[in-house]
């Protein structure tokens, strides 16, 4: 794929037209990192605040000892509780929303009836729908049911998105399988669904793996339905780190390293799925 | 079973844009036997029942909310009045109270300056950018996963890196500032810079998106014509307007128009940098609709508020989903 495209270097270039390619691209490549360094300059900044002892936490010097301080003194706070509150949320949901979606997804992807486009579309309207429309309600009936500030509510309202991402993603993963092993198994004698869990599902487990790693991080990211339909007992932790700046003072690498626990896992998690990251944010736009 | 291995590395390249004609269970034309008959009723009665409960659930999550959501914007339900569930006395009050609602009107310009300004430099920089790292150098290949650490950053967590730069007592910007004699105001406590400073930050977040999307479409621009150009005397700006832009058009309208969609949801941000203001010159519609509902607990006219949203949201989807299938296969992911 590379190789077609317009900027690379045809060997058959004489010397000199060479090196001033070679020096435009060093060229490119330093302007490439000075960029990146300033791009990433506001973030470092926090990863290293997370870092420094509490009494230095503002001074600019960044020569200084690393200290865990602000974690061991986050855990010892209501820290650990939301923080197992987010992972219990977004575990959840994400088992919930495969459990639902995938099966609905194959079938999707195989079964041609005549309202397919219209189940598309719906299922996109969800994703692109704000989630002030969905919290008013969702709110009111929480409130009706008694089920604000529980897990369960959190994991019902995250499946407003999840469940669309898990059919959209799954779906494409399917169509690109060839049904021809399925046919087979059919002959064999068996059912849709066993031949679905036997044949198809095993192929498609790359996939499936980047779903379930795109669904974790979008409800472990949420923040906006968490703040209004948690108070004390459900707080996940990225409403832990509001309530931290607004109640707790200022206690700057507390907050620094509530932030950097609150995204580590979403960095690890995207460097495996990061081949499937624009399919999984556009998802419903691009096609069908 | 050796199939297996031969396909999974493949179904993995391809993707998803790749769809296969299928032949499917209905492939059976020739024989219309009753077996066959037989085995496509078996075959549609099992697909439904796989996509039953998804639908329903779908259905009881989302559909059943925004009929919700309509009814309620129908009634003046708030806290103080719980009576008022179906008090459908004046349904249109709401609508009718929004048009007089100066805040509200206003809400709707700071969005149209938020969503077009943010829009607007995300799409050049990620362009920019874009282009700076497409080439087959393995170094800048390496580099593009860094610049979408701002993207997949928890959106709380973006408000927080912004909110530690934008406060003086702890943010080296204003500390540098301040060494080389330029010491500045607070730029999210100051009415004129408020909204830019939150437009930075939005644009620090999302740029990467563009940059994505650009770049996977870089991909697709054919040598030929490119190659041809320069032989005629182009230069590198010639080729980039008439050839290599004319493949990216698309691209970037489909971007600019997912990113404005997405612009109206944007909270984290304003919640903790600005809270809406200084006064109310960051309040932006989704905003206004969140104070109205959860702070004033008015859930009436919050709804009301939320259902506007919706109808915009809902036109520029339908703009969305027509170029989409305008643009086919041709696009990649």
């Amino acid at each position: 794929m590379h190789a077609e495209t317009w900027h690379s270097a045809a060997p058959s270039l004489p010397l000199w037209q060479r090196v001033v390619q070679g020096a435009q691209r060093h060229l490119r490549s330093t302007v490439a990192v000075g960029v990146l360094m300033l791009v990433l300059l506001p973030f470092l900044w926090m990863l290293q605040m997370a870092f420094r002892p509490a009494g230095d936490a503002l001074s600019l010097d960044l020569i200084f000892s690393p200290t865990l301080e602000a974690f061991t003194g986050l855990w010892q706070d209501n820290f650990a509780r939301s923080f197992g509150n987010s992972l219990l949320v977004s575990v959840l949901s994400t088992g919930l929303s495969l459990l639902l979606g995938v099966p609905a997804a194959y079938a999707l992807s195989r079964w041609r009836f005549k309202q397919r486009r219209q189940v598309a579309l719906w299922v996109l309207c969800t994703r692109m729908a704000p989630p002030i429309a969905f919290t008013i309600p969702f709110f009111l009936a929480f409130r009706w049911l008694g089920l604000l500030d529980t897990v369960w509510a959190l994991v019902l309202v995250y499946l407003t998105f999840n469940l669309a991402i898990v059919i959209w993603m799954m779906q494409g993963f399917f169509d690109a399988i060839p049904t021809a092993l399925e046919e087979a198994a059919w002959m064999d004698g068996c059912g849709i669904w066993s031949a679905f869990w036997h044949v198809t599902l095993p192929l498609t487990r790359p996939g499936l793996v980047a779903t379930a790693v795109l669904c974790f991080i979008f409800s472990w990211s949420d923040f906006f339905f968490a703040l209004i339909l948690t108070r004390t007992q459900a707080v996940t932790a990225p409403v832990a780190i509001v309530n931290f700046l607004q109640y707790d003072g200022w206690e700057w690498t507390k907050i620094a390293a509530a932030g950097t626990m609150v995204m580590l896992p979403v960095l690890l998690f995207t460097v495996l799925v990061r081949k499937y990251l624009v399919h999984g944010l556009t998802a419903g736009g691009v096609k069908d | 079973m050796p199939p297996t291995a031969s396909i999974a590395p493949q179904a993995l390249d391809t993707g998803p844009e790749q769809s296969l004609p299928l032949p499917g269970p209905t492939r059976g034309k020739h024989a219309e036997t009753p077996a066959t008959q037989r085995w496509q009723r078996a075959s549609a009665r099992a697909y439904g029942l796989g996509l039953a409960p998804a639908l329903v659930v779908l259905a009881a999550i989302t559909l059943l909310p925004l009929i919700t959501l309509v009814v309620v914007s129908l009634t003046p339900l708030s806290l103080t009045d719980p009576a008022a569930t179906f008090h459908f006395g004046q349904p249109a009050g709401n609508y009718a109270q929004l048009l007089q609602d100066q805040r509200f009107l206003d809400s709707l310009w700071v969005q149209a300056k938020l969503s077009s300004v943010g829009v607007l430099l995300q799409l050049l920089v990620g362009l920019g950018l874009a282009l700076l790292l497409h080439s087959g150098s393995r170094l800048l290949a390496g580099l593009r996963t860094f610049f979408l650490i701002p993207m997949v950053l928890p959106p709380i967590v973006v408000a927080l890196v912004w909110k530690i730069i934008y406060t003086p007592d702890i943010s080296p910007l204003h500390a540098l500032l301040e060494q080389w004699g330029w010491p500045v105001r607070s730029l999210i406590a100051n009415p004129d810079t408020a909204l830019w400073a939150i437009v930075v930050a939005d644009v620090w977040q999302w740029f990467p998106f563009t940059m994505l999307m650009v770049l996977a479409q870089l991909q697709m621009v054919p040598r030929d014509p490119v190659d041809a150009a320069r032989i005629d005397g182009a230069n590198r700006w010639q080729v980039f307007v008439y050839i290599v832009l004319p493949y990216l058009q698309r691209t970037l309208v489909v971007c600019a128009l997912f990113r404005l969609i997405d612009s109206f949801k944007a909270f984290p941000l304003l919640y903790v940098l600005t809270n809406g203001g200084p006064g109310t010159v960051t309040e932006v519609t989704n905003f206004y609709g969140f104070i109205q509902a959860f702070n004033f607990s008015y859930w009436g006219y919050g709804s009301a508020i939320a259902v506007v949203m919706l109808a915009i949201i809902f036109v520029l989807s339908a703009l969305i989903s027509r170029l989409g299938k305008a643009n086919g296969e041709r696009h990649a992911r």
